[in-house]
């Protein structure tokens, strides 16, 4: 029986306002060379200066992985050349890392461990084009912080789950976006093939997965190559591999011999920094209510079920959107559903959910919640008047004229039921052979009939009273 | 010896001399001296009428300190906007920074007046000045002989009166021993109390800014300019000091004498050293003999750690964002590769190596790591010795300045001979040179006064009782700028 | 040191000797790592656990994450060729 094991190195951009060693601004997609300073492009004589907010994202983060905070923490120097790195070392950290330990629990309640996170400096930019390299270091200096699991993962599944999981986390909490695509989280892979109770083989490490989707498929061919290669009598070979997306495999890496030995030593420029006892305090108590626990709580105290849980908590500001349109007064399940039916059919992608820019207000959104609460709309006429809130910003009042809220009188109602029972005889024979499931014909031709405005709870019991007198 | 800054200051103050004329008649000097001595590398005489107009329109307002309208030169490691600044390195030749050095900032906003860069070794790299891509310079004193090094320019400039301070920096005695070489004042102050924002490092722990300067009082007027924390440099620290205002007291100063400095000093030198002593021991200093078993593993530890930090630093140099490129490359391998073979001077590329070498995987921790161990030894040590005096005197050289060539020729006995200097840099600690007189060749001997970290006060005015004392104060007039 | 001791350091720090000057370079090393091993002598007690100089900083003294304006974009390139904004060098990944 064999078993992949393997283990993460993740790479997760913060997003403070400031790089970590200077005061440029680290948004994405400016002019090259725009956000840059002689630190960052490391001129001679530019010292690095620590931001405080790289350190603080930084404990949050371990604090939500179950990490445990190191008091004291120092930075490195990891010294290698290459374009992008402008001062020819990148300062990180090697043996006093901020966060140890910590894990990420899966579905299954199976733990994947962390051995450590530590913070980094980002590299710049190349581009290849037209027989030049073109540099642009505006990425350069741009906090990180590395996640570092141990080998505690058995499939592509739930590497996939963990990565998820975590990008959850790291959302929830404020400290990165986490977008794969923009290269705010960046994944490796080190992966190695368990053959029964044997030993643990060689481990290949696939390194700069930039979708969820590749590290699956990547860690799955992968898998199955180091098993082909140990069913043909060889051994796999230590190596560094990149995914190649067109052809679906995993090729070696141009590396060189030497490329591994990174002459680590404390950074000489930033003193060690001490953490005590009460910021950790502080921050632990900043925390917001994490995803895992939300859920729970919204299947138990919502009664919603875990499936719309978890798609609500899924993005944050949308679970933050619900619970304040609870708070002002709305049926929690009601603007689960419709939050889960009519405003996402209006968000195409997962960075619209993500974003949640919407121009309906939780108070606003609970208004219209409560009149179908109360059944002074029905479902039809709270979707589409949404749907025009959604549009326009406006309120609910502007979309719900009087006309719509007054209910038909129990005379015209009693009148319209009348009319359905006699255009659907069969649905009547069915459900008084006990098939109570052919009500929704009947209901359906009250609703056309009375064009939203019936109170259809009353429609019900009047249908039922009139079929078994 | 002299007080040159409060003279020239005073003469600014009271209009005798405007500090237009004053930067006129320093370069003169420069244009008519700097030949014989190659002090200067960059010359910035426009830019120093400029700033001496400002500066008088700032006295003519009865405004600005002791430095406002004094011109000075600033070693060629030290950020300049807009001006040349090389290490003296050909790998950064044409290198024009846009942004300045945190002590330039200061001593600008001082109103002082930057005549232009001064020689050095190349990236601070040497103790004799000799390994600068523009040549080495000469010593004012006797000009068969090094100005010593790394801030060698410096130490000449303020010799031969071509500026009344300069700039220098100490990673392991570049200012010490070439103010002793040369017969000025070099003062090393606390590791941190000076930023070293824009100054080109060579081994970040242990670089230090200080001034050179023709006296004590001098050099603690410009550390009093140059001092306190900034932003950029997190390792800066706030500093107290009254520089101005040095007692030169020694009644009940203690004063430690450490066996291991003296253990095998030429006899001259201890000799001189003891007279001074016996000077202080007379005004009511005592004399406390000590010891510092460590002290003679901080040389090799300092080496060590020095090159480890520089193979680090300079691999910035790589061709790409500044400085010379090489002409033809395939990839960027070789464009790296061969911009630093060709840039980088010999004594440079093999102080790379070392540090490469003592970094590397196997050798980490038999070199660097032990060297480290030494250092917090050797800081040990001084914290003891420092619970028992005021300040140490030492040595700063086992020789007088050296003939030309000569240690080009002895590779390792030139390493050696700063093992005077370099326990200060690896302890953080201030230290000062001071000449004490002359040796049978007739050249300068110096001597270190060295406090506790953030005693630099105590450093410069231990050192300012000396400089009023005639038999110790020899002023070698000739040449440059006539006071 | 071997010659190729020699070369495989250079190469980690991106120099390069021809065997001629490897050669002559690999006295001059022995010579100075002779002097340096001098480290290792009679140093007393236990040197496992090397920690940094200095008092560390508390966090609360970190810069506070402020963004400043940066430099223009001319002056960033000031030093070398540039392109588009861009740092510039002919072709060097293949």
């Amino acid at each position: 029986m064999r078993e992949m094991v393997a283990g993460l190195e993740i790479h997760v951009e913060l997003s403070t306002a400031s790089k970590i060693f200077c005061s440029c601004s680290t948004e994405f997609g400016a002019k090259p060379n725009t956000h840059c300073c002689p630190v960052c492009t490391g001129q001679p004589g530019a010292l690095p200066v620590l931001n405080r907010a790289v350190v603080e994202y930084a404990i949050k983060a371990g604090l939500a992985l179950n990490c445990e905070i190191n008091r004291r923490t120092h930075l490195d120097r990891k010294n290698y050349f290459y374009p992008d790195l402008p001062k020819a070392y990148q300062i990180s950290q090697y043996d006093e890392p901020l966060c140890a330990g910590g894990y990420i629990e899966l579905k299954s309640g199976k733990r994947i461990r962390l051995k450590r996170i530590h913070i980094e400096e980002d590299a710049g930019k190349l581009i290849h084009e037209r027989g030049y390299t073109y540099i642009d270091y505006n990425r350069g200096g741009v906090p990180l912080i590395e996640i570092v699991s141990l080998p505690d993962i058995s499939s592509s599944a739930e590497a996939r789950e963990f990565v998820e999981k975590l990008q959850l986390i790291m959302r929830y909490i404020g400290v990165s976006d986490c977008k794969m695509q923009e290269g705010s989280l960046r994944c490796d892979v080190n992966i190695s093939v368990k053959d029964g109770e044997g030993p643990l083989g060689v481990h290949t490490e696939i390194k700069n997965l930039n979708s969820v989707a590749y590290m699956a498929s990547a860690m799955d061919y992968e898998f199955r190559r180091q098993c082909e290669v140990i069913d043909a009598g060889k051994k796999v070979e230590k190596a560094t591999l990149r995914y190649d997306v067109s052809s679906g495999e995993t090729l070696p890496m141009r590396t060189k011999e030497d490329e591994n030995d990174y002459r680590y030593f404390p950074e000489p420029d930033v003193p060690p920094v001490e953490i005590g006892d009460a910021l950790v305090s502080e921050i632990e108590g900043s925390l917001p209510e994490l995803p895992m626990v939300k859920i729970n709580r919204y299947i138990n105290d919502f009664g919603i079920r875990p499936q719309s849980a978890e798609l609500i908590c899924r993005y944050h500001k949308v679970a933050g959107f619900v619970e304040d349109a609870v708070s002002c007064g709305a049926n929690a399940k009601n603007a689960v559903n419709m939050t889960l039916g009519t405003i996402f059919s209006t968000l195409n992608t997962e960075e619209d959910k993500e974003n949640f820019d919407i121009k309906v207000s939780p108070a606003g959104f609970a208004a219209l919640i409560k009149l179908y609460d109360e059944g002074k709309i029905n479902s039809g006429a709270a979707s589409s008047a949404l749907m025009k809130m959604l549009e326009t910003g406006k309120g609910v009042e502007d979309f719900i004229k009087p006309g719509d809220m007054k209910t038909l009188s129990d005379d015209e109602l009693s009148e319209i039921c009348r009319k359905a029972l006699e255009e659907n005889e069969d649905a009547v024979r069915e459900i008084k052979n006990g098939k109570v499931k052919a009500m929704g014909a009947i209901l359906g031709g009250v609703a056309r009939a009375a064009k939203g405005k019936a109170d259809m709870k009353k429609a019900e019991e009047l249908i039922k009273k009139f079929i078994y007198e | 010896m002299k007080a040159v800054i409060s003279k020239l200051s005073g003469m600014l103050k009271s209009g005798k001399i405007s500090s237009s004329e004053l930067a006129e008649k320093y370069i003169d000097a420069v244009k008519r001296d700097n030949a014989k001595y190659n002090a200067y590398v960059n010359e910035t005489f426009d830019e120093a009428r400029k700033s001496a107009k400002e500066a008088d329109a700032r006295l003519a307002r009865g405004e600005g300190g002791p430095l406002c309208g004094m011109p000075y030169a600033l070693k060629d490691n030290i950020c300049t906007d807009g001006i040349e600044t090389t290490c003296c390195s050909n790998i950064l030749r044409g290198f024009r920074p846009y942004y300045s050095a945190t002590v330039h900032e200061k001593l600008s906003a001082c109103g002082a007046v930057l005549l232009g860069k001064t020689n050095m070794d190349e990236f601070a790299m040497g103790s004799t000045s000799e390994t600068s891509c523009y040549g080495a310079p000469l010593n004012p004193r006797d000009s068969s002989r090094v100005t010593g090094g790394s801030s060698g320019g410096s130490a000449a400039a303020v010799a031969a009166n071509l500026a009344p301070f300069a700039l220098g920096s100490d990673t392991g005695g570049s200012i010490r021993q070439p103010a002793c070489f040369c017969g000025v004042v070099g003062f090393k102050p606390t590791y941190g109390a000076v930023s070293r924002y824009g100054l080109i490092a060579y081994a970040s722990s242990l670089d230090q800014i200080g001034p050179l300067a023709s006296s004590v009082s001098d050099a603690a007027i410009v550390y009093d300019a140059i001092k306190g924390k900034d932003p950029k440099d997190m390792s800066s620290e706030e500093v107290s000091l009254s520089a101005t205002s040095l007692s030169g007291d020694v009644k009940g100063l203690k004063i430690g004498m450490v066996k291991e400095y003296f253990d095998c000093l030429n006899p001259e030198m201890a000799a001189r050293i003891e007279e001074v002593a016996r000077l202080y021991e007379k005004a009511g200093a005592k004399i406390v003999s000590l010891g510092m078993p460590t002290l003679s593993r901080a040389l090799p530890a300092y080496y060590i750690i020095a090159c480890a930090e520089a193979s680090s630093n300079l691999g910035r140099y790589d061709g790409i964002r500044y400085g010379v490129r090489c002409k033809n490359y395939s990839d960027a391998d070789e464009l790296m590769t061969r911009t630093r073979s060709e840039g980088f001077g010999k004594e440079v590329q093999k102080r790379i190596m070392l540090g490469t070498y003592v970094l590397s995987a196997g050798y980490y921790d038999a070199y660097y790591k032990k060297a480290c161990a030494v250092r917090a030894r050797v800081r040990e040590e001084f914290d003891a010795v420092f619970g028992a005096c005021d300040v140490l005197f030492a040595p700063v050289s086992p020789t007088s300045a050296f003939e030309l060539g000569y240690a080009q020729r002895n590779v390792i006995e030139t390493y050696q001979s700063d093992l005077y200097t370099v326990p200060v840099n690896i302890a953080g600690l201030p230290s000062i040179s001071v000449p004490c007189g002359k040796d049978k060749k007739g050249l300068p001997i110096g001597m270190q006064i060295i406090g506790d970290r953030f005693a630099d006060e105590k450093v410069l005015s231990a050192a300012y009782f000396l400089e009023q004392n005639e038999a110790f104060c020899e002023d070698d007039e000739e040449g440059g700028v006539a006071l | 040191m071997t010659k190729e001791d020699i070369k495989s350091l250079a190469r980690l720090a991106r120099l390069q000797f021809d065997d001629d000057e490897a050669e002559r370079f690999i006295s001059e090393m022995d010579e100075i790592i002779a002097f340096a091993d001098a480290v290792n002598l009679e140093v007393e007690g236990d040197t496992s656990t090397v920690k940094l100089e200095g008092e560390a900083l508390p966090y609360e003294k970190l810069r506070a994450d402020e963004t400043q304006p940066s430099f223009p974009n001319e002056k960033i390139l000031s030093g070398v060729e540039g392109e588009d904004g861009y740092f510039t060098v002919k072709r060097i990944i293949k």
